[in-house]
């Protein structure tokens, strides 16, 4: 009876920390659209399951005592008939199960500090929250010690009475389960291979039969704990909206990409952009960009510059402009309609500024199958040092707007 | 009381077991071929029917309807004539039921490899097929219920319910999923677009692992398992809870698939609440199995088809506890569309099926023959050898499914892309490498079974009728003091209705809201229906799997939106007969493909992609190039399509072709300005329209609208 009504307190307990976890929430969101709170944050939400299974292992913990301390009473009653010896153990043992119980008790009062702390909305976790959160797993923890120590007492008390009865009885001693299949019977409520007889139930399907075994106990909560669980979930994001569905998360990361992008090209030499790009000459440099573009570049403008589906980079002609600046844009953004896609989400503002300085490098130089030019001639404000090399005679004309034909 | 004498049909149950070895040799060839392919593009062999996109369906659909549909016929026609002490209803529809199975796995592996697909995963086979499929489905059907109908024992057991529940959903979901609209002898449109085809095909897919991968087995393992370990049924009343808990939770599920996808937030939510429902009622299974080999672990130290049992079993448990995990949304934006959905399947498909197959196989196999087993060490070998390879086949999947996702959601301190997609892709080559070593040694396993079998069907003779007796039916008087679900185990028809009524609630409540509710899939003016070039283009698409390997489906995560640009949105799909979302990047997401590379990027792409992406695994398709067009359907593909909805102009049928060359030649053109030569009705140009077609209808739209909460 007491087994019972420990096993059902026990889940109407995880029932209330689960609604009032749910409702709580209501409370706190009743006003408007999400705000941060304490429960969404991931560490209070951790914890808190933490502490709902450390609760639904206490229970189980205490189930299993309660059941071997019955036992040990049943013998304690009867042993008492025959003679005294045995009676103050039983009674200690007795003892010990009634401070498991009170100590039990004890921490039936952490549950409603448990939620209580989720009913605080202070922005983040606070230091408050963390901690308290934090002593009811301590406080879990140090119940379940105390639960096994008590259940370790009881248990070799109780295999200390078998081999005394054995003795007693001149029986020769059985071969002992181990502490873990015990407790692993326990868990499952096990029938004894021997009583299974008991529990037949007759059925005969050529030739198998069927037990009628309890439900395991720990299954049976588990999945009310399930069914909680989606109680509580479709109550959060779809009534009371107080955890982000997708778009709404996207947003949150993006405005948190965003924040923290800026904070650190504050301290970064990486603040470089169309405006401020100039042309880096170390052969560092040149050779971070290099890799690059073997990779990257020259599937299109081949490894030497000299261009297939996209345009040659080693004459002087551009469609888009060929100063550093221009060439700093155009792979920053892209000209999307004319296949160059933009790179600013693939590579850092410095590593940019390196290829499009490794880019204006390749002028001049000889790749092997040139493609013919393409755009305009491009000719540096400042005086050209290896522009114009007028031995070509381009095709200018039409040949920006054959790169449009390319995409209708 | 009158004891009757008949006999159990054997040779049924030995043409469904050879069947199964048979298929289960050739699916599992074909799935270590698609695993170098992975890592070998050149194993590719630049033929279209053995190229990737075509193999794979074939290496799936062998393992799921051949191999373990073989393996459910097997343990179903033996066990079902001893449960319901009853020879199978009917010889004759014995027959058909396997000569027509097995035509329908041929004519399914030529089909698919030839390229005619529907494009859903799991459900490619065209509708000719499905046809064939149901007629067979339901032979099935009246076989199975003709003899529990015709039984000798009052009572159904537990196997039997499962039975019950697998056909009557199995045959629900294949008719729904399957409605498909012809526009020739063979090919068809599905009757379902974009978001309510994606949340159709889920509900199949995720069902089709329910009710065909795991339900019947758990049928059959009811049946076997305690038969082999010769001990009780652990508990009756988990064995009822459980049953209905499950078929009725599980059907719920499918949405799971789409998290973070443009399927409204709420049927997401479903899909993830009851996944997480349905952990205890799958677990019940598992625990009903382990349970019941107490007092018969000493057994299983001994047996190798215990041994193959309890693994089944375990890998069971540990896949449906997985499962619901991923279907948490933190969880699955990290594991959906990499390896990890691989490793959870296998654990599945060679762990749960696998091993409970091959250890019923060794069970029933020396007792139809009347023979002992060949060699009880070379089962054990093979036990071994199989679990070995199970674990060299999961770890490196999960492994490489982790890291790659990782990899994806990484950026730089200054807020770009950490990695390129291919850069992900090669780093976990590795892994690829390992699992196919798993997969190799679990495949040697299978060879060392058939070698074992072989000799044991040698060594006896099979007893096609195996005689048997049992006293007639007697009507059962009163349920007095009876448990409360006998009721219903003597009611095959009531059990029948009463499991239709569940597996249908779920379907309905999700899908009927996302067909009727507007604002499940709010409409964009800017979408506009595929032209006739680009809608050809997209039957190649489908045609050479190209989704297999690709998904179309941007997810609302920064890393996704940085890689791919804006994130899907539910009104784009609505001209999508079939959808082409995907489930796994091998390859980037596709979906916003369009002109972001030039014409002959793609065009050169296609015939090496190596020459543009150095180091990429995807195979060439050289055939495009040579291929035409096949102009002659565009008419009834375009009336195809306005029967199911696409506004077409009136008569717009008769235009398409001429509309179809005009921008053809406008590629072509193109193309030719890159020195790129090639005829204006090759496939590669329908492909390149479709390619660049693709995600761009809503470029410059400002105000998008959103899906219901």
């Amino acid at each position: 009876m007491i087994q019972k009504y420990f096993s059902k307190h026990n889940c109407v307990r995880a029932l209330v920390v689960l609604i009032t976890i749910g409702f709580s929430t209501n409370d706190a969101f009743a006003a408007g659209p999400p705000k941060v709170s304490d429960l969404s944050n991931p560490l209070a939400q951790v914890l808190l399951v933490i502490i709902v299974g450390l609760l639904l292992a206490i229970g189980l913990l205490a189930n299993v005592i309660l059941g071997a301390a019955q036992v040990y009473l049943q013998r304690f009653k009867d042993e008492r008939k025959k003679s005294g010896t045995t009676a103050a153990k039983a009674l200690m043992v007795v003892m010990i199960c009634l401070t498991s119980v009170s100590l039990f008790a004890a921490a039936t009062p952490a549950d409603p500090a448990a939620t209580a702390v989720v009913e605080t909305t202070i922005a983040g976790l606070s230091f408050t929250s963390f901690y308290v959160l934090l002593g009811v797993i301590g406080l879990e923890l140090l119940i379940m010690i105390v639960l096994l120590i008590n259940l370790k007492k009881l248990l070799t008390k109780e295999s200390l009475v078998m081999a005394e009865a054995a003795i007693a009885d001149n029986e020769p001693i059985v071969v002992r389960e181990s502490a873990f299949i015990k407790w692993w019977d326990k868990v499952n409520s096990f029938k004894p291979i021997q009583e299974e007889s008991t529990i037949d139930l007759g059925h005969n399907y050529d030739g198998i039969r069927e037990l009628d075994n309890r439900l395991p106990p720990w299954w049976l909560y588990g999945f009310y704990l399930c069914i909680i669980f989606a109680g509580v979930y479709l109550y959060r994001y779809h009534v009371a909206h107080s955890a982000p569905l997708s778009a709404e998360e996207l947003s949150i990361s993006l405005e948190k990409a965003a924040i923290d992008k800026e904070e650190y090209l504050k301290k970064s030499a990486n603040n470089v952009d169309e405006n401020t790009v100039t042309y880096l000459s170390s052969p560092a440099d040149h050779e971070a960009a290099q890799k690059i573009f073997s990779t990257i570049c020259a599937a299109c403008h081949l490894p030497d510059g000299g261009g297939s589906v996209g345009p040659n980079l080693t004459d002087a002609y551009w469609i888009h402009g060929g100063g550093i600046k221009d060439i700093f844009k155009t792979l920053k953004y892209g000209w999307p309609e004319k296949g160059m896609k933009s790179w600013k989400d693939d590579y850092s503002p410095v590593q940019l500024a390196q290829l499009a300085s490794y880019v204006k490098s390749l002028q001049g130089t000889k790749p092997a199958k040139p493609k013919e030019p393409q755009g305009v001639l491009y000719e540096e404000k400042a005086p050209a040092t290896k522009a114009a090399d007028s031995t070509k005679t381009p095709a200018v004309t039409g040949s920006d707007k054959k790169a449009v034909a390319i995409n209708p | 009381m009158q004891v009757e004498k008949f006999f159990y049909d054997n040779k049924s149950v030995k043409l469904f077991a050879y069947a199964t070895i048979l298929w289960g040799v050739v699916g599992m060839l074909a799935g270590l071929l698609i695993s170098i392919q992975i890592y070998l593009p050149a194993a590719n062999f630049g033929l279209p029917f053995t190229t990737f996109g075509r193999v794979r369906p074939v290496h799936t659909n062998a393992v799921i309807f051949a191999f373990v549909g073989n393996g459910i016929f097997m343990g179903v026609y033996y066990s079902l004539q001893r449960l319901c002490k009853a020879r199978m209803f009917n010889d004759t529809l014995s027959k058909i039921h396997f000569w027509g199975w097995q035509l329908i796995i041929v004519l399914a592996a030529v089909t698919l490899l030839a390229g005619y697909t529907t494009g859903k995963e799991y459900a490619e086979l065209e509708w000719p097929i499905d046809i064939l499929i149901t007629l067979i489905w339901v032979v099935f059907g009246i076989n199975m219920f003709g003899t529990i109908l015709k039984r000798r024992e009052s009572h159904l057991y537990v196997a039997i319910w499962f039975f019950i529940a697998t056909w009557i959903t199995v045959a629900m979901l294949h008719i729904v999923n399957s409605f498909e609209l012809p526009f020739s002898w063979i090919k068809s449109y599905s009757f379902y677009a974009g978001v309510q085809d994606a949340l159709v095909q889920w509900w199949y897919g995720h069902n089709a692992v329910a009710f065909f991968l795991t339900t019947p087995y758990l049928g059959v393992m009811y049946y076997f398992l305690p038969k082999a370990a010769n001990r009780p049924v652990y508990s009756y009343r988990l064995s009822i809870i459980h049953f209905w808990a499950l078929i009725f939770l599980y059907i719920w599920a499918g949405p799971h698939h789409l998290l973070y996808t443009a399927l409204p937030d709420w049927a997401q939510s479903l899909g993830t609440v009851f996944s997480i429902m349905l952990i205890a009622p799958s677990w019940g299974g598992m625990l009903n199995g382990l349970f019941t080999l107490r007092g018969a672990w000493d057994k299983v130290r001994e047996d190798p088809i215990l041994k193959f049992m309890v693994v089944a079993i375990t890998c069971y448990g540990m896949s449906t506890f997985e499962g619901p995990m991923l279907s948490l949304k933190s969880v699955n934006a990290i594991t959906h569309f990499t390896d990890w959905t691989i490793a959870h399947v296998h654990v599945g498909a060679l762990g749960w099926n696998g091993f409970l197959t091959f250890g019923i196989l060794y069970w029933i196999i020396p007792r139809i023959f009347n023979t002992q087993l060949y060699s009880k060490k070379l089962a054990t070998t093979h036990f071994w050898i199989g679990t070995i390879g199970i674990v060299l086949y999961a770890i490196p999947m999960y492994w490489a499914g982790f890291t790659q996702a990782l990899m994806w959601k990484q950026f730089t301190a200054d807020g770009t892309l950490k990695f390129q997609f291919l850069e992900t892709v090669t780093h976990i080559i590795p892994m690829y490498v390992t699992r196919s070593l798993g997969g190799l040694l679990y495949l040697s396993g299978v060879f060392v079974m058939v070698y074992n079998i072989i000799k044991t069907v040698k060594s006896g003779e099979l007893i096609a009728n195996e005689a048997a007796e049992a006293p007639a039916l007697v009507k059962s008087t009163g349920h007095a003091k009876q448990y409360w679900h006998r009721w219903i185990e003597e009611r095959p028809i009531q059990m029948l209705v009463f499991s239709l009524v569940l597996v249908a609630a779920g379907g309905i409540i999700e899908m009927v809201p996302t067909f009727l509710i507007k604002s499940n899939i709010p409409t964009i003016a800017a979408v506009k229906p595929y032209t006739p070039l680009e809608l050809q283009g997209r039957d190649i698409y489908i045609r050479e799997g190209c989704y297999l390997c690709h998904s179309q489906m941007v997810r609302p995560f920064r890393d996704e939106v940085a890689r791919y640009g804006e994130y899907s949105k539910a009104g784009e799909f609505i001209y999508d007969h079939p959808f082409q979302w995907g489930s796994k990047r091998t390859g980037p997401d596709l979906a916003r493909i369009g002109g972001k590379y030039p014409d002959s990027w793609h065009y050169n792409h296609m015939l090496e992609p190596q020459s543009m992406s150095p180091g990429s695994i995807m195979p060439s398709y050289t055939w495009l190039f040579e291929n035409k067009i096949d102009t002659a359907i565009t008419p009834a593909k375009i009336r195809a399509m306005q029967t199911l909805g696409v506004p077409y102009a009136k008569g717009f049928d008769q235009e398409a072709n001429a509309n179809l060359m005009a921008q053809a030649n406008k590629i072509q053109a193109g193309l030719k300005v890159e020195k790129l030569d090639v005829a204006a009705d090759a496939e590669i140009v329908a492909l390149i329209a479709y390619l660049q077609r693709m995600g761009t209808d809503i470029k410059g739209v400002k105000s998008l609208p959103t899906t219901t909460k």
